[in-house]
């Protein structure tokens, strides 16, 4: 079985059902997770800040790392598996975005993480049929190829599933 | 089973870690002195023959990809600056204690040094983004040292995760200080002092160290520095960087605005600038002093 760990702004995806598409440790990061039924693809980014104005050169060599640079890319990549260019048929899941207790709205960076990745998947007709966000825990996330089946974790808390 | 520390023991346990060595210990008191000169960094090191060889090492490693070899010690500091040549100095002399498993919170060997080298170099970039007047090299050594009091406690914690996020799970006004506090006795603030004390770190870093999860409590002179780790702290975690179990299970104390000036933009900005800043870090030093 092999196991494509994914770090903050990498992105991928697999179609061999003996492997995991796995990220560990997300904060305020949010992880994209594409499922695609008709090829058994499954593919994830793990998205670091919302916006890659603040950096394009970075956005260039890491486009995971941003919302509005890392949807496109995992497009691109589930394509090279025969998966639809623009999603269409996909399943959309989002996990993470997790805040620190702030009462004014400097430190929501999870929270625009995850408002910024569903603004852009709108603009491909795209919406999660399933969202574990924000909350104040990190979570590792692993998605099983074969069963299409999403598993979290955070230490202190039963595994469940998304 | 989780065991209670009584004062008297949490000084036994502190009293039991080995002390900073000579020159790491010299390097914190000299580097957090407002008027210090470069040149009494340079003096020190050259002292220590094995620290020399490390930092000559270091920045000759890929990592900062010099195209000429660096041979003299002087400009070697100069172009790391003293920040780097703290850490690598604290590194080798308390690899040990920052490289542990930390049970007690279910993180792996290793977690805690890079939350720790993830913190430094949030509060520098806090500071030096921010603006905030205040040494970004000092912001540095104190994120650097601020959770040295979990090394401590953990082994106490060990098999307390489930209760301890149970416990601030349903109740929302407590954080994992008060767990920590609830489970053993004393959080890792306090236990982090009680080092500070023992090392005689200068008190500055004592402040950091005990009031970093709420900088409202520390002295005034120091607060800002204070609330520059408090930040870098969060925003370690905020990366994917904590030590297990009480990873985000902090409050942020809502007065930093008052010291520090921070908008989302400059947010964003920083925790990028920590991301890229860890790459090269990581790689060249590591906590055991170990070959790289």
């Amino acid at each position: 079985m092999g196991q494509i760990i994914l770090g903050v702004g990498d992105y991928g995806a697999s179609n061999s059902p003996a492997d995991d598409v796995k990220t560990f440790a997300l904060g305020s990061c949010v992880s994209v997770i594409f499922l695609d039924p008709k090829t058994r693809t499954a593919g994830m980014a793990h998205v670091a800040l919302p916006d890659s104005s603040i950096n394009k050169a970075k956005a260039g060599e890491k486009p995971g790392y941003f919302a509005d640079t890392a949807i496109p890319a995992l497009l691109a990549q589930m394509a090279k598996f025969g998966c639809d260019k623009r999603g269409k048929g996909m399943v959309v899941k989002l996990c993470g975005g997790a805040n620190v207790m702030d009462s004014n709205d400097t430190f929501q960076i999870g929270k625009r993480n995850a408002l910024a990745i569903k603004k852009i998947l709108w603009s491909y007709g795209m919406g999660a049929v399933a969202e574990d966000l924000g909350k104040n825990f990190s979570r590792t996330v692993s998605i099983s190829v074969s069963a299409g089946q999403i598993t979290l974790s955070s230490p202190g808390k039963p595994n469940w599933q998304l | 089973m989780v065991k209670q520390l009584n004062q008297e023991e949490l000084q036994k346990v502190v009293n039991s870690v080995p002390m900073l060595s000579p020159s790491a210990s010299q390097l914190i008191q000299i580097t957090s002195q407002a008027d210090h000169d470069l040149m009494d960094v340079i003096d020190l090191v050259r002292t220590d023959a094995s620290l020399t060889a490390r930092v000559l090492k270091i920045v000759n490693s890929a990592a900062f990809g010099l195209i000429n070899t660096i041979t003299s010690i002087d400009r070697a500091i100069s172009y790391l600056g003293e920040r780097i040549i703290v850490g690598i100095a604290v590194g080798d002399s308390a690899g040990k204690l920052f490289e542990k498993e930390l049970s007690g919170y279910e993180s792996a060997g290793g977690d805690l040094w890079k939350h720790d080298l993830r913190t430094a170099i949030a509060a520098r970039e806090v500071v030096t983004q921010s603006g905030v007047d205040i040494s970004s090299e000092l912001a540095f050594t104190a994120g650097l040292l601020h959770d040295i009091g979990k090394s401590i406690i953990s082994d106490y914690l060990h098999g307390s995760v489930t209760d301890a996020v149970e416990m601030i799970t349903t109740d929302e006004d407590l954080d994992y200080l008060d767990a920590e506090e609830k489970l053993v006795g004393f959080d890792h603030t306090r236990a982090g002092y009680e080092l500070a004390r023992a090392w005689k770190l200068p008190e500055e870093l004592a402040e950091v160290i005990l009031h970093h999860h709420e900088p409202i409590n520390a002295k005034e002179e120091y607060r800002a520095l204070v609330y520059a780790v408090h930040l870098g702290d969060n925003i370690a975690m905020m990366g994917g960087f904590g030590t297990g179990s009480d990873s985000m299970r902090y409050k942020l104390d809502p007065e930093y605005t008052h010291y520090i000036n921070i908008g989302p933009k400059t947010l964003a900005s920083i925790m990028l600038n920590v991301d890229i800043e860890f790459e090269k870090l990581e790689s060249s030093f590591t906590g055991s002093g170990d070959e790289n």
